[in-house]
């Protein structure tokens, strides 16, 4: 998703008044995109208009730009694992790092946004579910970083066997986080109509598509799990365990999305 | 009385002053504030906010500002115990606004959110109750005063709430939102001009003396509301779908047409400010003028003559054009999360509780009221975030303006005396 980068830049580029380029920290560049905190006082109104304090930037926009950077970072998984095939261990390492700044910059953003959450907040959700939403979209992004990471510190060798089905399990993840993130997309216009009407059935149609695909990936995996076993004789027995951890680390992504779902859920039925 | 025949002028020429300074301040302030969501929402530019604002302010200020301004001028006050001495009134009222205007300043550049009609009537009540005696104090009415500054923010929260829920329905979660929201927004735009002319209107305009049944009324505010709806017509038809904002934000092009009519209730909420706010700086002005000019009548029976009313909107207008549109760049900037949509719900609740309040004679807080209103868009799950800390600010803010009003005009109040003795 390399035509993201621009517009991020652009964006930063008019929050901080620096003109875009790889100067920027990636602090820099978070704080560019969130100005959540209300002007550059925080807390208290510092205005005659106790308006201008009591309209808070809306929370549900921070959400959606960490799944977007989360979800850039899932698509990057078919690539890790292209690389991987090719013994191109340059470009994993590539990859790998690349995975690495986006999951730090998601981070970022979270720990950003749990700190401009006051109790205070009027929402037409309960804080308490906003925050564990965006703990859950985090996991995903650490659930790619593991994996990657793994496949840094060992050369790993894909074993045949179960190779069409790890691809198969790839795309799998890759559909089941994008549905995730259109779900996600969908959250300002669900505040727009007050978490009614046909918004909420459009929503409630998207749950029930990732619950699917969640329940597919898992057939997947234990397919694969199977396959693997039958073949773990064969291997190298630290490489066949480390397989079964990523296996489960893949496996972990779509439970994730399966679990921001049933967020989006809560928000919809409260 | 001789007080008066000596120094009836300077008495009138500071009272001027004071008024002015006074609507000077509201101008600056309130009006700003109540202008700014409009601006933030994207309706209106700064420039034409201040187009509406004096228009609108001034035309708030003579047909409907009448009856806040009696009771500013004489509804808190019962003057019957220093008829003899109808300097002190004068003293009182000259005091009142002093003491207003300066808690104004100092609050605005705190960044506190006071209301100038909590100071004006704090500031009443102060000297009254040193300069006077307790009893003079009409308080029944006050407690009415009170119990509207708690009830207000509650109505206009109410109207806004089931505004927001009416919009759902009629169109937010319809199949087709675009085409609704056009087919619907001129039965919105005629119940601004509606409920705002019936309101004012009903049963006539007395200090103008315009006589209207109650018949008349309702058919004279139809006929404004269904004026407002064909102008609404006109700038809605303008209104093109954008197919590419609409991929971002499916409800974009609702939004839309929702901007024009803002326009409508920013001018709906100038209209309301100056119906309820010039009588703050002007009621104690027109005390004043009157007292003086009837040669020491302190039961003030004359009518008030209209050009007081001018000359606070005038007042109002300057504060607007010359520190005001100041602050409604900042608060416009600031208030970027208030949608067309929630904007124009918030703002007709606000202005039709306001008006409502300025018909019944009682000196609300625009700015609480909206406030109010904006809360209740929250309430019905329409807008983010919404942080409390500011309603509790605003009760504090209750709590200290009115005793700091009422010590400034004691002290004000008896330095007068000094010096005119």
């Amino acid at each position: 998703m390399a035509m993201q980068a621009p517009a991020k830049r652009d964006e930063v580029a008019r929050n901080t008044g620096k003109p875009p380029g790889n100067s920027l920290s990636t602090a820099e560049k978070v704080a560019g995109w969130y100005p959540f905190i209300y002007g550059e006082k925080s807390m208290v109104a510092m205005s005659t208009n106790p308006l201008a304090g009591l309209l808070r930037k809306s929370p549900f926009k921070p959400i959606q730009q960490h799944m977007r950077t989360v979800y850039t970072c899932v698509e990057l998984l078919p690539s890790l694992f292209d690389a991987l095939h090719e013994r191109d261990l340059e470009k994993v390492q590539q990859v790998s790092s690349q995975i690495a700044t986006l999951e730090s910059e998601s981070d970022l953003i979270k720990s950003h946004y749990r700190h401009n959450m006051p109790k205070t907040l009027l929402l037409p959700v309960d804080r308490k579910d906003l925050l564990s939403l965006i703990h859950e979209q985090d996991a995903l992004a650490d659930s790619v970083e593991k994996i990657s990471q793994i496949l840094t510190m060992r050369d790993m060798v894909i074993p045949v066997a179960i190779k069409t089905g790890l691809d198969d399990l790839l795309r799998g993840t890759v559909e089941i986080s994008h549905q995730a993130l259109t779900m996600i997309e969908e959250l300002d216009e669900l505040v727009h109509v007050g978490f009614s009407g046909k918004e909420h059935d459009k929503v409630t149609r998207m749950i029930t598509g990732v619950r699917k695909s969640e329940h597919n990936i898992d057939k997947v995996l234990r397919t694969v799990n199977r396959t693997l076993f039958g073949v773990e004789q064969e291997l190298d027995p630290i490489s066949v365990i480390f397989w079964y951890k990523i296996i489960e680390e893949i496996g972990d992504i779509s439970d994730h999305a399966e679990n921001m779902a049933d967020r989006l859920l809560l928000f919809l039925s409260k | 009385m001789e007080v008066i025949a000596a120094y009836g002028t300077i008495l009138i020429v500071l009272a001027v002053i004071f008024g002015l300074y006074m609507t000077w301040g509201v101008g600056a302030n309130d009006l700003a504030n109540a202008m700014g969501t409009s601006v933030g929402a994207g309706a209106v530019t700064v420039k034409q906010a201040i187009g509406i604002a004096i228009v609108f302010e001034f035309a708030g200020a003579v047909l409907a500002g009448g009856n806040v301004t009696k009771t500013i001028r004489k509804g808190i006050i019962d003057p019957t115990a220093i008829t003899s001495s109808p300097e002190i009134l004068v003293y009182g009222m000259l005091a009142a606004l002093l003491a207003a205007a300066v808690w104004l300043m100092i609050a605005s550049s705190r960044g506190w959110p006071v209301s100038t009609t909590h100071s004006i009537v704090g500031a009443l009540i102060g000297f009254a109750v040193v300069g006077i005696g307790p009893d003079a104090v009409n308080w029944g009415k006050v407690g009415k005063i009170v119990a509207s500054w708690v009830i207000s923010p509650l109505i206009g929260g109410t109207i806004a709430f089931l505004l927001v829920m009416s919009t759902r329905k009629l169109i937010f979660n319809t199949d087709n939102p675009l085409k609704n929201a056009k087919k619907y927004a001129p039965f919105y735009i005629f119940l601004v001009g509606f409920v705002i002319s019936l309101v004012t209107l009903f049963k006539g305009l007395k200090h103008l003396n315009v006589e209207l049944t109650a018949v008349q009324s309702f058919g004279l505010a139809i006929l404004i509301g269904l004026l407002t709806s064909a102008v609404g017509i006109f700038f809605i038809r303008k209104v093109k779908e954008d197919p590419e904002a609409d991929k971002d934000f499916h409800f974009a092009s609702v939004e839309k047409v929702f901007t024009p009519m803002m326009l409508f209730t920013a001018c709906s909420m100038a209209f309301a400010h100056g119906s309820n706010d010039v009588a703050n700086g002007i009621g104690p002005l027109a005390a004043v003028i009157s007292i003086v000019t009837s040669g020491g009548e302190v039961m003030q029976s004359s009518e008030m003559p209209v050009w007081i009313l001018v000359v606070g909107g005038t007042g109002i207008v300057l504060g607007l054009v010359t520190l005001g549109y100041k602050v409604m760049l900042t608060v416009g900037t600031k208030i970027t999360e208030l949608t067309p949509s929630r904007g124009f719900c918030a703002e007709l609740a606000a202005a039709s509780t306001v008006v409502l309040a300025s018909r019944t004679g009682l000196p609300v807080s625009t700015t609480h009221i909206l406030v109010g209103s904006v809360l209740g868009v929250g309430l019905a799950r329409g807008i983010g975030a919404l942080d409390l800390r500011v309603v509790l600010n605003i009760i504090i803010s209750w709590i200290v303006t009115l005793p700091a009003g009422a010590v400034m005009a004691m002290v004000f109040f008896f330095f007068l005396k000094g010096v005119f003795g």
